[in-house]
């Protein structure tokens, strides 16, 4: 089923049929917390790669270190040890403000919950990550563009509030291609929405992933989400329990 | 340009976030309206006031110069006087005293303040206006007076009728309704009467050594300097208090400008409370955000892009407060010539100074920006992995860490603690006010967390040991006062400062009326006789004592006044003298002693043997004027009076008890030391109040020109004023109490979110809206009682020092104040915390437990 494993020029392991060049590479990384009363080690020394193009899956149980590793990719949090390179730039030791422009630049998120700012309109939600990178008023067009692609062009002005979770979810959708990033983070895209619905947005998210051609990392705990994915990396105990590339049909 | 473009951006972002949120702003526009209202309300209308001032000068003073003294005036000034009259220059004589006004055979005489005019050339400026018209020429014939507002009123009479002044029949001529210079003349309070000069002259009221004020106005040729004129007239005039209309009055630009900087400091307290609301509502508003931080962060926003957000935000806020706050400025403005109208009248107040509206704002935003700056820098440590892990708990710091984390907060409070500091020095203009308020702030504040931290740390322990009997309800109420993210500690404190300025002012006011009142002691006089002749005091004395209702022996003393040519072979020169001490400069009052004063106590020396009547006069000397003066005994004092100078050996250094007649007296002389001198004698007794108006009236119809005062009347004109300045203090600290609400307000309304899981946690659990109802409401309670409690007791604490130690009176802790305060802010607490929480009652369960 799978093919044999190739070693990345920093060791990682790469699946052999990924003969694009890593996008997202992660090299023996650790993440551990010491709250006043005990020490809880959610990463244990992560070692992979990602090409440029792939739509990977992240599975594993609750507490197996999904949204921690999805935090670190996105340079959210800080790694105990080991490194996180993006397009070949080493992010694990970058500022905070330089990780954001990193972010603003090369990353785009869809969370479960949606998160978007609930005192601004749908529209303006989605400019948002245009602004803050100063590219807001070239990206109005696209703003527009990408609402009518998810069929949110009557309800541009509309606050979350007035959105069901599918409009919600769909709204991040455009907001994550907003600034065409090559890697888009997903974390659980669907889990808060019943399944007709999950189901609409995942097919949105992968046009829009195959259109923008961009590298899609995705948490998720359905087996059947993963299923749309090129490869499923599975974590348990804050480790790579298994490492699936399906073949290409 | 890129800076430019992103603060635009920053800009547009902070107007979608508060347009979509505008109502939760409420407080914080509202503290600062709070604040910069009452500021530039006081700065405003004094402005305004020296503009008034300024402008109408000459009018005020109905003069372009005027020189007053409180003697009639020597040949030597005379004729000063009378030379520049020779250059041109027009002068006129106004006298101004207290005497009794008898407005008929059955009813007792009332203590009025005369103002002695000459209509041919009062006044040299302004307009007088009667009613009902006429000029005052025609009008104040020598048989006839005018009266003020509410004259007639008091003395039961109209126009036409005829009240006695000094016995003589004068009629009741006209109200005067606009006399241009009320506000510069020495009595310009109670029931006041003007007549001709001719007129006081029928009244016998003035003779050497009456209790008068002498103003002379001047009006100057155009030809003539104002400053050479006035080097002439201060080179005889040396006690005189000259003023020319280029300085309006000094006293009262003194007066103002104190005024001024007292109450712009008691608007600026209410702006720091007002500025810690903001702080509160503004960090409340952020635990809010904290998700939207997070998610921009993760959308790419650097720190500072969102500090800037906020940053724009606060600033936006604090200007539409600050612009709230002019417009409610320019209403109390408005306010203020109602409150001194009294006193005086100041015609077309420029309504509206752009210069204040601008210092206000400024003062405004700077104060707002100052406290604000702390929580707005907490933008940096919302970490975007929040989103991801929000139940965990929060890392062990590293000591660099808890370090920066402890000097922070400690940081900003010294810089924000400058700059009020420099604040406090601008509006007061003096470095020294600056530091003393800086300090003051911080001690209090310091203070005033320590108390709120011990007394919540009290009550949790409390709480905690609650027997289970007690019930839920209150249990929980207590712990919710340790929510994470609720301010009870600063809620408790902003509204305590509030309490405890408002109460303060309350209590020292009505304390000090009260200890006026009621200490009296046994004996002490509560009616005065003043401008009793030497021919006349043995029958004063005599009638005085055949009174009714006398519940102590008559006292009566008499006074030459003297001047103080040299003490110690050292001349007395007014400009060597410092504070206090220059007021011996002046004229001062002397009498003879032939034994020592009762209620008097020697503290060095010796009095002098019953009857002793030296060749060389010994003098015995108030402990102040001997501290002033450097006298001890042994010292030698030269005295000059008008008919001789005479020396006098310091023997003894006395005390008198404050209350008493002699107290009024700082030098007593041998016998014989002031023999020839025209004395005048003071009498004082102490009679049932019942009695007072029949002593008045038996006294005025056998000696018209004894003024007889009734300390009850000066109580009521004491106590108008004290109401009027107090209602002013009053409404500005007032805001310190709305500042402490809005603080209240927002940390409720900063914690809603966790209010809401609560209200829904206990609703699935079966609680009732009732009983959380009543749990939210013993949380507000017990933080408005804390407060109370605290402010309530400080204030009693601080009223009773200012009372007793200050002010030296006897009055004991008001502790029904204390009660009232404590009542009144748990209500105000449990209005103010129902008012931004009463929404999370009717949350739904199931809508927040999906969401979770």
């Amino acid at each position: 089923m799978t093919d044999a494993v190739h070693i990345s020029s920093l060791g990682v392991p790469i699946p052999p049929s990924a003969s694009a060049p890593a996008i997202i590479e992660i090299v023996h990384l650790t993440r551990t917390i010491d709250t006043p009363s005990h020490r809880v080690e959610i990463l244990r020394g992560i070692d992979l790669a990602i090409p440029k193009g792939q739509f990977a899956a992240i599975m594993g149980p609750s507490g197996s270190g999904k949204s921690t590793l999805l935090g670190l990719l996105a340079g959210l949090d800080t790694a105990t040890s080991g490194q996180v390179l993006l397009d070949g730039v080493d992010i694990t030791g970058l500022t905070e403000d330089q990780m954001a422009e990193v972010r603003g630049r090369k990353i785009g998120f869809v969370f479960q919950s949606f998160q978007l700012i609930p005192t601004l309109t749908a529209e303006e939600n989605v400019l948002l990550p245009a602004e803050l990178a100063g590219v807001g008023a070239e990206n109005e067009k696209r703003a527009r563009e990408l609402l009518e692609r998810v069929g949110l062009s009557e309800r541009m002005d509309h606050y979350p509030v007035q959105l069901s979770g599918g409009e919600q979810q769909r709204v991040a959708l455009a907001r994550a291609f907003v600034t065409k990033p090559p890697i888009l983070l997903a974390d659980e895209p669907t889990g808060n929405l019943d399944g007709k619905t999950g189901q609409q947005v995942l097919d949105l998210l992968l046009e829009l992933n195959r259109v923008e051609g961009t590298t899609l990392v995705l948490v998720t705990h359905d087996p059947g989400l993963a299923a749309h994915a090129d490869r499923i990396i599975t974590l348990k105990d804050g480790l790579v329990a298994s490492d699936v590339l399906k073949a290409k049909a | 340009m890129a800076m430019i473009h992103s603060y635009w951006t920053a800009a547009k972002i902070a107007w979608r976030e508060t347009r979509a949120s505008s109502g939760r702003f409420a407080f914080v526009i509202l503290a600062v309206a709070a604040g910069v209202g009452s500021l530039t309300g006081v700065r405003g209308f004094s402005q305004a006031f020296h503009t008034v001032l300024q402008r109408d000068a000459r009018g005020f003073m109905a003069a372009d110069m005027t020189v007053r003294t409180f003697q009639l005036p020597d040949e030597k000034q005379t004729a000063t006087m009378d030379r520049l009259t020779g250059l041109g220059i027009r002068r006129t004589q106004i006298t101004e005293t207290l005497t009794m006004a008898s407005p008929g055979p059955d009813t007792a005489p009332m203590l009025v303040s005369v103002k002695a005019v000459d209509p041919e050339a009062y006044p040299f400026y302004g307009v007088i206006s009667l009613n009902p018209p006429g000029s005052l020429r025609a009008v104040l014939q020598p048989d006839a007076v005018i009266v003020s507002d509410g004259v007639l009123l008091r003395l039961n009479k109209k126009l036409g009728d005829t009240v006695r002044i000094g016995g003589q029949p004068f009629r009741l001529a006209a109200e005067i309704v606009n006399e241009p210079d009320k506000m510069t003349g020495s009595l310009n309070v109670g029931l006041r009467i003007m007549m001709s000069r001719v007129g006081l002259e029928r009244t016998g009221l003035i003779i050497p050594g009456s209790r008068a004020s002498e103003r002379f106005l001047f009006k100057l040729p155009l030809t003539q300097s104002i400053g050479a004129v006035r080097a002439e007239l201060k080179k005889v005039f040396a006690e005189g208090l000259i003023a020319d209309y280029t300085e309006a009055h000094p006293l009262i630009e003194q007066g103002l400008r104190q005024s001024t900087t007292f109450l712009s400091l008691v608007s600026l307290v209410a702006l720091v409370i007002g500025a810690l609301g903001v702080a509160t509502a503004i960090q409340a508003h952020l635990q809010q955000k904290m998700d939207s931080i997070a998610v921009m962060k993760c959308l790419g926003a650097k720190s500072s892009q969102i500090l800037r957000i906020y940053l724009i935000q606060t600033a936006g806020l604090g200007f539409v407060g600050g612009l709230i706050g002019i417009a409610v400025g320019s209403l109390i403005q408005m306010a203020f010539p109602y409150f001194l109208e009294r006193y005086f009248q100041v015609a077309n107040v420029p309504r509206f100074d752009p210069l204040s509206a601008f210092q206000g704002m400024l003062v405004g935003l700077l104060t707002v920006l100052l406290f604000t700056v702390p929580p707005l820098l907490g933008i940096r440590k919302i970490r975007p992995a929040l989103i991801f892990r929000r139940e965990m708990a929060a890392p062990r710091r590293t000591a660099r860490q808890w370090l920066r984390d402890t000097l922070e907060p400690v940081i900003s409070a010294v810089v924000i603690l400058a700059f009020v500091g420099l604040i406090a020095a601008w509006l007061s203009d003096n470095a020294q006010t600056g530091r003393y308020f800086a300090f003051a702030i911080a001690a209090a504040m310091v203070a005033l967390a320590i108390v709120a931290w011990v007394l919540l740390r009290l009550l949790r322990i409390l709480g905690r040991n609650l027997p289970r009997a007690s019930g839920p309800v209150l249990r929980q109420g207590i712990a919710n006062l340790y929510r994470p993210g609720n301010h009870a500690g600063a809620a408790v404190m902003a509204l305590g400062v509030g309490v405890m300025f408002t109460l303060t002012i309350w209590i020292v006011q009505r304390g000090l009326l009260k200890d006026i009142i009621r200490t009296a002691p046994p004996g002490m006089p509560n009616v005065y006789l003043l401008d009793i002749t030497a021919a006349s005091k043995d029958a004063v004395y005599s009638l005085l004592e055949k009174q009714a209702g006398l519940e102590g022996k008559p006292e009566m003393i008499g006074a030459v006044s003297a001047t103080i040519q040299s003490v110690d072979g050292t001349p007395l020169v007014r400009e060597k003298l410092q504070g206090m001490a220059r007021r011996y400069a002046r004229t001062v009052t002397v009498s003879t002693a032939l034994v020592e004063p009762p209620f008097t106590q020697i503290l060095s020396g010796a009095w002098w043997e019953a009857n002793a009547h030296p060749a060389e006069a010994q003098v015995s000397v108030g402990d102040q004027a001997a501290r002033l003066l450097n006298v001890h005994v042994g010292s030698k004092i030269v005295w000059t009076t008008p008919q001789r100078t005479f020396q006098s050996t310091v023997v003894a250094v006395h005390k008198s008890e404050s209350v008493r007649l002699s107290a009024r007296i700082e030098f007593f002389l041998t016998a014989g030391a002031l023999d020839g001198l025209p004395a005048i004698y003071y009498g004082g007794v102490r009679a049932a109040p019942k009695f007072v108006p029949g002593i008045q009236k038996s006294l005025y119809e056998t000696f018209p020109t004894v003024t007889v005062i009734n300390m009850a009347e000066v109580l009521d004109t004491i106590q108008g004023i004290v109401d009027q300045i107090s209602v002013v203090v009053r409404f500005i600290s007032f805001f310190s109490i709305l500042a402490g609400a809005v603080i209240l307000a927002s940390s409720v309304a900063g914690t809603r979110f966790r209010r809401i899981r609560e209200v829904v946690i206990l609703k699935t659990l079966g609680a009732s809206r009732r009983r959380i109802a009543e749990i939210f409401s013993v949380e507000f309670f017990v933080i408005g009682t804390v407060a109370g409690l605290m402010g309530g007791l400080l204030a009693v604490g601080f009223a009773w020092a200012v009372l007793n130690r200050l002010l030296r009176a006897n009055a004991p802790p008001d502790w029904l104040a204390l009660g009232v305060a404590v009542l009144g802010t748990a209500v105000l607490a449990v209005v103010t915390g129902w008012a931004a929480s009463y929404r999370t009652l009717g949350q739904k369960p199931l809508e927040i437990l999906r969401d979770e």
